[in-house]
């Protein structure tokens, strides 16, 4: 068995649904081919095993003849081991199709989410996407591996009528016509029960979302009161997840029933015509045994095609919505012809728009009367928009996004924390010695998160960081805007939720671990604005005043306003 | 983070006492449940026998008639044990819902019973994954493998005893499958259970991965982050494929040896069977149904293996589920039963660990009324001292007191009369408006509830809500900003209306200049309430009757505002810097604490 993940997933045909499923299945024809022939002489050798059983009691036990009793013996042995190693061998290559086909998903949608980055949030809503990992990629996986199991249920099935047909037409024909009839008529019970399975699903997803709203907000409820309130409204909707079970079991049970009972009367028509043939002396006793066996063979095979009608449909349904995924474009388009990037220790970065001129090497604070203004320009300044944002007189627009990326950080609030050890999550890209991820942290006043942090560096974060208090996650995140050593840093709002002892330590040592490069800080709070060089006033999206924090104090009533927040002394 | 700790599990004779105690509840459902599927069982049993008396006839010479009469015998109990069927599952889903929802129930119960303090220091990340991966292993148990097994046991008894009816000496074969079963299933259950929850485990680290790039492709763009997101990936699917291919190496062991086991009866049997024939110890009758037998005992057998390793899974996760009960209860009640509303910390001290004591011998005496600001640099205790003072934890030495009483022995119920904690941490209720601002009193007025949303300044957007105070709130319906989540958390406190408050940092997310505005709105409501406000702008402390700094688990400085301005200490040179004094920071400020 290969080793997966593959190192490049390929470039995915993304023009369908089914042109994907299809490109997926050519990247692993061999082992799709494989478990084909295995399924094919897995579901063959366990059709023949009635022949052999009835030529063992007719032939054999029947007619006195330990000879053909100990071959037929010996042949439905045979038979039995080669159904168990092409069963396993079919398993294996189905588990591996299933996998490949999966992980290959996830691998491109990943790449594709690092493509369209920004964008992303923006086109789809995040839970179309994560729906691909919780639930797409297994039905893609089951539509793949289901393929292989059908056509040997195909085989299998045509082996049969063949013998059927053989040994006697209107027996074959029973089969031929009783077949397809069963399927159908199981079909029928099988829409309702998906409609409610699926309402069922849905149901107690809520549950468990209730329960989690629950979990999440128990603080407050011990805190403050309202238990019997949400246990009653939990066991409310416990009681309805629990009807909608019971509906899903009356139809299930219901298609149980039908399940034994056709086959039932299936059995007992071929059984019934074999009998009169056998009285009539048209077959023997060991053909008839073998009759029954392969009605109740042929049952098998049954499921499996209509598992191939409901996997292949879910399957196709799963693709569609990755491949859309996979054919998002970015908003931002790449120059054709890229600038070569300028220098930014000796460059102007300018937003026309807003009028905000940033010098080079200065720490430099933008105070918007609206902080939403604020966040717009850092974003063109970023170009995270479309904008005539520029760098050394050079349009962003005209420069790659990997290059911009690379000259400038926008480090804003929305920004999450991975999980992973806080090392990884604080080095990022490059790897870096224990003394600048501390001198990071102290920048960020974080010492004290990894000193309560019983693994150090070491400790495992969890998803959004969310075992640290707000507080703390701005802290972190600070300190990897710090240690990515951009260029051009521009910080959103970077101690909003601080307090005001941490927030001056933190104005004051942002402007040490910062000498000399460009650093902008968006923010009204005065303990940070008079840690900087040089402060710019925004009203209305442009720019109204400059100075340091103490000239626009004096200057500038608005500004005064603004950052010492409707202070009425 | 250095308090975090797991909730405990229950050991599996709790599991075993609580399972037992779940079946006695019901005794009828069970019985009938067992009977239905016993009776059905022995419909079935029906079809190999009728083949082989059918065998036995046309060997012996017989008419079309006789073949007639059998095949509609067939027929018959085809249909007998279809409709049996039906019920008996009904009666037994019925039955498996019916505890489940007992179950979970009882687990949301225990959940809401859980200790304050521990709530507090464990954090909902333990609880988040019982409530969620937990219940849902367990409802596959329970709606999949017990009934499947309890089938399989059913059918594989009388199946077995219907071997034994067509010839004792026939059943003898069967035991050849036994040891190559026993040994492949030990050996295989023995491992399987660890191996698949290792690969679950896996396998959602790796979804949780995608989510995590997807949810955060900004971040990722803006760090650079691509290849690192690629490597990640990566390393997820090679730990998922390892515990796959674990996994699979296990069935590939198993899979084989069982289908050897199954078919070795069946050839024995054959063998036998002609040998006994050709002896003329069994007719073709016996042979023929015992053979068929020895086949049909195959599916309960296989049903029962493959459904026990999800049993073992299910029984681990009732272990986690039952094992929130388990907490210790925090509260001594006792007698004493507060005189007065006056808060009292004398000589507090507090450690979350043994020996690391995070606040110092602190002494804080409120008079009822009054509003306290608590300032300090992060990591100082201010959070801790608030929960102390909130009654959540109760202090190392010293006495936390309202009314001469001890908080923590008071009863929650009453504690929170007296006392209650708003935190940053906010959370939105899956409920209505009303519902998330009514907690602690379910049966308010709406005019109570608008006066207390005004007193947050919340009435202004509430009203312009789709349907109002019936408006939908939480995850997948209308979503609060931060800031009128804190609101929200506040309206709620108005509600609650105890004599004193805590609130840690619970206006940190709103706008400064709206936050100011609400604080003193939601003052003039709680006019006469006991205010102790963890600040974390300044002129929440300009605003209140005393500040309290608190640095290194000790209270530094205590006073109004202006005595500590004038003062000239810590505190002061923070004012002033925050206020556009023309003086810098004292080193105090900025260097290390």
């Amino acid at each position: 068995m290969r080793d997966l993940p593959v190192l490049d997933p390929g470039t995915p045909d993304h023009r369908s649904a089914a042109r994907y499923l299809w490109w997926i299945v050519r990247l692993q024809k061999r082992t799709v081919i494989f478990g084909v022939v295995m399924g094919t002489v897995w579901m063959v050798a366990q059709a023949l095993m009635p022949y052999a059983i009835g030529q063992a009691i007719g032939a054999g036990v029947a007619d006195r003849d330990t000879t053909a009793l100990a071959v037929w013996a010996g042949v439905l042995l045979g038979l039995g081991v080669v159904q168990a190693v092409a069963g396993i061998m079919r398993h294996r290559c189905a588990v591996f199709n299933w996998l490949s086909a999966a992980y290959r998903t996830v691998q491109l949608t990943v790449r594709q989410a690092g493509r369209l980055g920004a964008t992303l949030p923006k086109r789809l809503a995040t839970g179309e996407v994560v729906s691909i990992g919780t639930s797409d990629i297994s039905h893609i996986g089951n539509a793949i591996d289901v393929t292989a199991r059908g056509f040997g249920a195909v085989v299998a099935i045509v082996t049969v009528v063949v013998i059927l047909l053989n040994a006697s037409v209107p027996l074959g024909l029973v089969v031929v016509i009783g077949v397809p009839l069963l399927m159908a008529i199981v079909g029928l019970l099988i829409q309702p029960l998906h409609a409610r399975q699926q309402a069922y699903r849905e149901q107690s997803g809520k549950l468990t979302t209730r329960a989690a709203d629950i979990v999440t907000g128990l603080r407050v409820l011990r805190g403050i009161g309202g238990e019997s309130t949400f246990a009653g409204r939990y066991r409310t909707e416990s009681q309805q997840v629990r009807a909608a079970g019971v509906r899903v079991a009356s139809v299930e049970s219901l298609l149980e029933a039908t399940q034994i009972l056709l086959p039932g009367i299936f059995v007992a028509v071929v059984t019934w015509l074999g009998a009169r043939f056998a009285v009539e002396g048209k077959i023997d006793v060991s053909q008839l045994i073998a009759f029954y066996g392969y009605a109740v063979f042929l049952l098998f095979p049954l499921r499996t095609l209509t598992e191939v009608v409901q996997k292949l449909t879910r399957g196709h349904v799963a693709a569609r919505r990755v491949v859309r995924v996979l054919s998002l474009r970015s908003e931002l388009v790449d120059p054709t012809n890229p600038a070569s990037a300028p220098n930014p220790q000796t460059s102007n970065l300018v937003d026309s728009e807003s009028g905000v001129i940033i010098k080079p090497g200065r720490l430099t604070a933008i105070s918007a009367a609206n902080p939403e203004d604020a966040v717009a320009i850092a974003d063109r300044l970023g170009r995270y928009s479309d904008s005539g944002a520029r760098l050394d007189g050079v349009r962003l627009a005209d420069l790659d996004r990997t290059t911009i990326r690379d000259l400038i950080l926008v480090a804003d609030n929305d920004a999450r924390l991975f999980s992973g050890r806080l090392r990884d999550e604080l080095t990022g890209r490059r790897t870096a010695e224990n003394e600048r991820i501390q001198a990071a942290l102290y920048a960020a006043n974080a010492e004290d998160i990894l000193e309560a942090l019983p693994d150090g560096l070491d400790a495992m974060v969890a998803e959004r960081g969310r075992e640290f208090s707000g507080g703390q996650q701005q802290r972190l995140r600070l300190a990897r805007a710090l240690m990515a050593d951009h260029p051009v840093l521009v910080l959103v709002e970077p101690t909003s939720a601080v307090d005001a002892h941490t927030e001056a330590r933190i104005a004051a040592r942002i402007a040490t671990a910062r000498l000399g490069r460009t650093t902008v800080v968006c923010t009204t709070s005065p303990l940070v604005l008079d840690r900087t060089d040089h402060v710019i006033y925004v009203e209305a999206g442009r720019v109204v005043a400059e100075g340091t924090h103490r000239e626009l104090l004096d200057s500038s009533p608005p500004y005064a306003a603004t950052v010492t927040r409707g202070e009425d002394e | 983070m250095s308090a975090r700790q797991m909730l405990p599990v229950a050991s599996t004779a709790e599991v075993r006492r609580y399972a037992r105690g779940l079946m006695r509840r019901h005794p009828r459902e069970w019985s009938a449940a067992l009977t239905l599927h016993g009776v059905a069982a022995v419909a079935g049993l029906a079809m190999p026998w009728l083949i082989g008396r059918l065998v036995q006839a046309i060997q012996d010479g017989t008419t079309t008639t006789t073949v007639d009469k059998v095949a509609l015998a067939i027929v018959g109990f085809v249909l007998v044990q279809s409709v049996l069927v039906r019920f008996a599952k009904l009666a037994s889903a019925k039955l498996g819902e019916r505890m489940l929802a007992e179950l979970r129930e009882d687990f949301v119960d225990r959940t809401l019973a859980i200790p304050l303090s521990t709530v507090e220091r464990a954090g909902t990340g333990d609880l988040l994954t019982r409530t969620s991966r937990d219940v849902d292993a367990l409802s596959h148990s329970i709606r999949f493998a017990v009934p499947e097994i309890l089938i399989a046991i059913v059918t594989l008894v009388f199946s077995a005893g219907a071997l034994i009816v067509v010839g004792p000496l026939l059943a003898l074969p069967c035991l050849l499958g036994v040891p190559v079963l026993w040994a492949g299933s030990r050996w295989y259950l023995k491992r399987a259970p660890q191996g698949y929850l290792r690969e679950s485990a896996a396998y959602s680290d790796l979804t949780d991965g995608l989510a995590e790039t997807v949810e955060a492709a900004r971040t990722v763009e803006a760090l650079g982050g691509q290849q690192l997101r690629i490597e990640r990936t990566d390393t997820d699917i090679s730990r998922s494929f390892a515990a796959e291919r674990y996994t699979l190496y296990l069935r590939t062991i198993f899979f084989p040896l069982m289908e050897v086991g199954y078919l070795v009866p069946v050839v024995a049997t054959l063998l036998i069977g002609g040998w006994y024939y050709s002896q003329g110890w069994a007719n073709l009758f016996q042979v023929t149904a015992a053979t068929l037998y020895v086949q049909q005992l195959i599916d309960p057998v296989d049903r029962l293996l493959s459904w026990l390793d999800e049993l073992q899974v299910g029984q681990a996760s009732m272990a986690r589920l039952l094992g929130v009960s388990n907490v210790a209860d925090d509260r001594q009640e006792s007698r004493g039963r507060p005189n007065g509303e006056r808060l009292e910390a004398t000589d507090v001290r507090f450690s979350y660990v043994d020996g690391r004591d995070v606040l110092h011998g602190i002494s804080l005496s409120m008079d009822p009324g009054e509003r306290l600001a608590m300032v300090g640099p992060s990591g100082a205790g201010k959070s801790t001292l608030g929960r102390l003072l909130a009654g959540i934890h109760g202090p190392r030495t010293g006495s936390v007191t309202v009314g001469g009483a001890p908080l923590t022995e008071l009863p929650l119920r009453e504690l929170r009369q007296h006392v209650a904690l708003v935190t940053q941490e906010h959370h939105v209720f899956l409920g209505t408006l009303r519902e998330n601002v009514a907690l602690a009193r379910p049966e308010v007025s709406d005019a109570e509830i608008r006066t207390a949303l005004e007193a947050v300044d919340a009435w202004q957007w509430a009203q312009q809500l789709p349907a109002g105070l019936d408006t939908e709130l939480g995850s997948g319906n209308i979503t609060l900003s931060p800031a009128q989540a804190q609101q929200l958390a506040l309206a709620r406190l108005v509600i609650a209306d105890p004599h004193t408050l805590v609130l840690d940092e619970a206006t940190s997310l709103i706008d400064p200049r709206a936050a100011r505005h609400l604080e003193r709105s939601l003052a003039a409501v709680l006019e006469g309430r006991t205010v102790i406000a963890i600040a974390h702008r300044l002129f929440s402390a300009h605003d209140a009757d005393r500040v309290a700094v608190v640095e290194d688990g000790r209270i530094t400085e205590l006073g109004p505002h202006h005595e500590l301005v004038a003062a000239g200490g810590a505190y002061a040179a923070l004012w002033r810097s925050w206020h556009g004094d023309r003086q810098p920071l004292p080193s105090i400020m900025t260097s290390r604490s």
